[in-house]
C-alpha cells in the first residue's frame, strides 16, 4: 500500500490516496442523495487517519464546493433545483450565520461553549432524526389503511408547510419549480433559524436545511434536497477561500477527494431518480441517528470508536443508496426491452 | 522611641520614595526594554510553512509555493481548481452515464 502513498506539503504528512478516494466517494454519494455538505463523515474520517483538526475541516470545505457543483448541475437538470427559493434563504442563512457566530463567542465567555454546543447538537439531531422517522412511519400507516379501505388515495390533513404557506405578509412569491407559494419572508426566515443553529453547532447546515424545506416551506423531497445542494455549492466556496486564505486547507488531498467526491455524486444525485421521496427520507433518519450517537460517543471521550463509527456508516448508506441505483438501472433497462419487444 | 523606629525601619523615607520609583520603572519600563531587545512585539500569528525542500518540480511543488508566497493568490486557486475541477468531471460523467443508457430527463416530483 506504500506506493499509494502521497506526500501532503501542507498538511506536512504523508496519507494514502486510495483512503482519500474512498472518502470523497463515500461523502459524493450521500451528499448527492441527501443534499448534504457531509462535513461530519469527512472531518472525522480525515482525522483519525492523523489529518490534522483544522486542515481537516478547510480541505473538507474546499472538496465540498466542487462536489456540491456536480450534484448540483445534475438535480438542475432533473428540475430539482428551484433557484429563487436558494436565494431567498441564502439571504436569511447569512444574517442567521453571523448571530450564530456572536452567539458562540457570548457562550465561550461565559466558558459554556464545548459543553453546550455538543448537547445542543445531540438534541437537535435526535429530535431532527425522531420527527422525520414518525413522519415515514405515519405515510406507511396511511397508505396501508388506504390500501385495506381500496381508495386510491392517501388522505391527509392540513400540513404545518401548508399552514405557514397561508401567512400573507406581502411581498408574496410563487416558488415555480417548488411549486410552493407563499411569504418571501418564510423562507428567508427558515434560512435566518437554520443559520444560527449551523453556525452555532460550527456545520455546513445541509441536515437542518434540507428537512426544513420539507417540512416548513412545503417543498417536495427531490426539491429541497436539490435547492440545499444550490447553497451548499456557494456556503463551500465561500468556506474553502476563506480557510484557504488562512493557509488551512490542504489542496492536493481537496483535489484527490473531489476525484472520488465528484463520480461519488453523481451516482448518489442519479440515484434519487429510483427511490421514493419517502423512502429518502427514511434513509436519513437512519444517517442522522448514527451521526447522533457519534456525537454521544465524542461526548463520552470516545473520539476514536466515534469516528470509526462514522465512517464506517458512511460506506454502508452509500453501498445501500449504489444498490439502490443499480436495481434502478436494471429494471429501467427491463422496462425498456420489454416495451421495444414486437407485439406477436 | 526614635531608635526603636529606626531598628524596625532602617530605611530613609527618601530611600522608600526611590525604591518605588524603581519598582514602577521596572514593571512599566523594562518589559517593553526587554521586547525590544528580544526583536519586537510578540508574534500574534503563527504563519504554517509548507516544506518544499526536496521535492521535484511538478503540481505539488507549485501549489506549496503559492500557498508558501501569497495565500489569497492560494485561496482564490482552490476556488477556481475545485469549481473548475468539478465542472469537468461533472459534465464529463453526465456524457458518461448518458452513453450507458440511462435517460437523464426531467423527473416528476412524486412522494
Amino acid at each position: 500500500m506504500e506506493i499509494f502513498n502521497v506526500y501532503l506539503p501542507i498538511a506536512g504528512m504523508d496519507f494514502n490516496i486510495l483512503l482519500l478516494l474512498l472518502i470523497g466517494t463515500t461523502v459524493g454519494v450521500c451528499g448527492g442523495f441527501f443534499g448534504i455538505g457531509g462535513a461530519w463523515i469527512v472531518t472525522p474520517a480525515l482525522n483519525i487517519f492523523g489529518f490534522p483538526m483544522p486542515y481537516a475541516i478547510g480541505t473538507d470545505l474546499a472538496h465540498m464546493g466542487g462536489k456540491s457543483i456536480v450534484s448540483t448541475i445534475r438535480h438542475g437538470k432533473f428540475g430539482n433545483v428551484d433557484v429563487r427559493l436558494a436565494v431567498s434563504m441564502i439571504i436569511g442563512t447569512t444574517v442567521g450565520m453571523e448571530l450564530g457566530a456572536k452567539l458562540v463567542i457570548w457562550l465561550e465567555q461565559m466558558g459554556l461553549a464545548e459543553s453546550v454546543i455538543r448537547k445542543i447538537y445531540v438534541v437537535f439531531l435526535f429530535l431532527i432524526g425522531s420527527y422525520v422517522l414518525y413522519d415515514y412511519l405515519s405515510h406507511v400507516r396511511r397508505q396501508k389503511k388506504a390500501a385495506k379501505a381500496g381508495e386510491p388515495k392517501e388522505e391527509s390533513g392540513q400540513t404545518l408547510a401548508q399552514k405557514l404557506n397561508r401567512i400573507n405578509i406581502p411581498p408574496m412569491i410563487h416558488f415555480k419549480t417548488s411549486g410552493v407559494r407563499c411569504s418571501l419572508w418564510l423562507p428567508v426566515l427558515v434560512g435566518f433559524v437554520t443559520g444560527v443553529v449551523a453556525s452555532v453547532l460550527g456545520v455546513g447546515g445541509g441536515f437542518i436545511r434540507m428537512p426544513a424545506l420539507i417540512y416548513l416551506v412545503g417543498c417536495p423531497t427531490l426539491v429541497a434536497v436539490g435547492t440545499d445542494l444550490f447553497e451548499v455549492m456557494i456556503t463551500g466556496a465561500y468556506g474553502a477561500f476563506t480557510y484557504g486564505v488562512k493557509g488551512r486547507v490542504d489542496l492536493l488531498a481537496a483535489m484527490y477527494m473531489l476525484l472520488g467526491a465528484a463520480i461519488g455524486a453523481q451516482l448518489g444525485t442519479i440515484a434519487v431518480k429510483y427511490v421514493r421521496g419517502y423512502s429518502i427520507r427514511l434513509l436519513f433518519a437512519i444517517t442522522i441517528f448514527i451521526a447522533c450517537a457519534s456525537v454521544l460517543l465524542k461526548q463520552l471521550e470516545l473520539q476514536t470508536p466515534s469516528s470509526i463509527l462514522i465512517l464506517t456508516a458512511g460506506i454502508a448508506i452509500s453501498t445501500v443508496i449504489i444498490t439502490l441505483l443499480v436495481r434502478g438501472v436494471m429494471k429501467e433497462k427491463a422496462a425498456i426491452r420489454s416495451s421495444s419487444k414486437p407485439l406477436l | 522611641m526614635h531608635m526603636i523606629s529606626r531598628k524596625i525601619c532602617p530605611v530613609s523615607p527618601d530611600k522608600w520614595k526611590a525604591i518605588t520609583l524603581l519598582f514602577i520603572f521596572a514593571v512599566l519600563v523594562l518589559p517593553s526594554i526587554t521586547l525590544a531587545a528580544s526583536g519586537g512585539k510578540p508574534a500574534t500569528k503563527i504563519y504554517n510553512v509548507a516544506d518544499t525542500r526536496g521535492m521535484e518540480p511538478g503540481l505539488s511543488k507549485w501549489i506549496a509555493d503559492i500557498y508558501n508566497n501569497n495565500l489569497w493568490l492560494f485561496g482564490t486557486l482552490i476556488v477556481v481548481m475545485m469549481g473548475g475541477m468539478g465542472l469537468i468531471i461533472g459534465l464529463g460523467m453526465d456524457k458518461l452515464v448518458a452513453l450507458l443508457g440511462i435517460n437523464l430527463g426531467k423527473l416528476d416530483h412524486h412522494e
